[in-house]
């Protein structure tokens, strides 16, 4: 009897971790991508994560943020699925900006301020010298976190495929400088 | 002015920009060395065949546990940074405090009640001197910890800027890994 809690209690936290599971696999991919993990910052249900890109000559850097939704308790879990909102958000840096790149980056704020990153658009967003490119998907965490390495590919693909758009949607906003700093 | 002038000057400029870039970098990165060694043990772990199942960080301290379903064993890992700024960093280096502690699922209830006896001795003598082995058991889940203080240099684990030396983090975590193991092994019959 005490071994059948045991078990249940086991099962249960193996599935209330799986956002973090998900976390971890984000991690190694970005990792294997060669953008190394420089910030964490976790609370209960949702996770965020910055990644430097050394060797990319357009993004300054790339944030995902994971944040559960459904799935905690058995019951959801079996109907509705763990279901998580993943945001990406790509950055393009601009090491030096002159006061004319502000009345440009009003118009383009301005042009963005309908766009819904959740209904699978790109939303742009300037920060003084950065450009932020913001995608919401929701996903399946119990797809991501599948065995036998299908998880682990799909969520691979994923992220490629999702910063290679945030690349396009960046790139006429990359003022090459005479110097690059990473991270 | 003339147009040699100019091009020297505009020089000059972007010179002061860049070394001033680069030190705003270096400060940056002085912040950033425990969270990057943290993604580097969780991509590691997690290519080991480790699953992430616990992760808590506020910037500076850090927890992350794994699970590994074959051999219903578990890593935990606490990270507190010591040299968050740069002027700490460069004079005592990128100190941090590392927790390793690793534990193995246990049928036996008497076993766990014996590592919860146990673990009321270690909260006796808790202390955050080097080497100090302590135990812990968790009734609910049927796991027994044994626990390690460490004190670290980060920098040792860097092979250059925003580069991990992976090879020495697995081999130095595995280690440590080993060493519990064998003491819950002996120590409590685990």
């Amino acid at each position: 009897m005490l071994k059948k809690l045991v078990d249940f209690a086991n099962k249960r936290e193996m599935r209330e971790s799986r956002d973090e599971m998900v976390v971890g696999e984000i991690v190694l991919a970005m990792a294997q991508l060669g953008m190394p993990a420089i910030r964490f910052v976790a609370t209960a249900g949702q996770q965020n994560v910055r990644f430097a890109t050394p060797a990319d000559p357009l993004l300054h850097s790339v944030a995902v943020t994971l944040d559960r939704k459904t799935g905690g308790g058995a019951i959801s879990d079996a109907v509705v699925g763990s279901k998580a909102v993943l945001t990406v958000v790509a950055e393009v840096k601009n090491y030096l900006a002159d006061p004319d790149d502000l009345v440009h980056m009003w118009r383009t704020d301005f042009a963005n301020i309908t766009r819904m990153p959740l209904l699978g658009q790109v939303k742009l967003d300037h920060q003084l010298n950065s450009v932020l490119a913001t995608k919401k998907l929701i996903t399946e965490l119990n797809e991501l976190v599948a065995e036998g390495g299908a998880g682990r590919a799909q969520l691979t693909q994923l992220l490629h495929a999702t910063l290679d758009e945030l690349r396009g949607h960046l790139a006429p906003y990359k003022r090459q400088s005479p110097f690059e700093i990473d991270g | 002015m003339d147009q040699q002038t100019v091009e020297q000057n505009e020089a000059i400029f972007v010179d002061l920009v860049a070394s001033s870039w680069r030190r705003h970098s270096e400060m940056v990165r002085a912040t950033q060395t425990d969270d990057l060694l943290l993604g580097a043990m969780i991509a590691s772990g997690v290519g080991q065949g480790w699953s992430l199942i616990d992760l808590g960080s506020d910037g500076r301290t850090h927890l992350i546990r794994f699970d590994h379903a074959a051999s219903q064993s578990r890593m935990v890992i606490a990270i507190d940074s010591l040299a968050e700024d740069l002027q700490t960093a460069k004079v005592l280096g990128r100190l941090a405090r590392v927790t390793v502690g690793y534990g193995r699922r246990v049928d036996n209830l008497g076993t766990v009640f014996q590592a919860v006896k146990t673990e009321i001795k270690s909260a006796i003598i808790a202390s955050d001197e080097p080497g100090v082995i302590t135990v812990d058991g968790d009734l609910s889940t049927g796991y027994v910890y044994a626990t390690v203080p460490l004190l670290l240099d980060l920098d040792e684990y860097l092979s250059g800027p925003l580069q991990v030396d992976y090879p020495k983090l697995s081999a130095h975590v595995g280690a440590v890994v080993h060493s519990l193991n064998k003491y819950l092994t002996g120590r409590l019959a685990v």
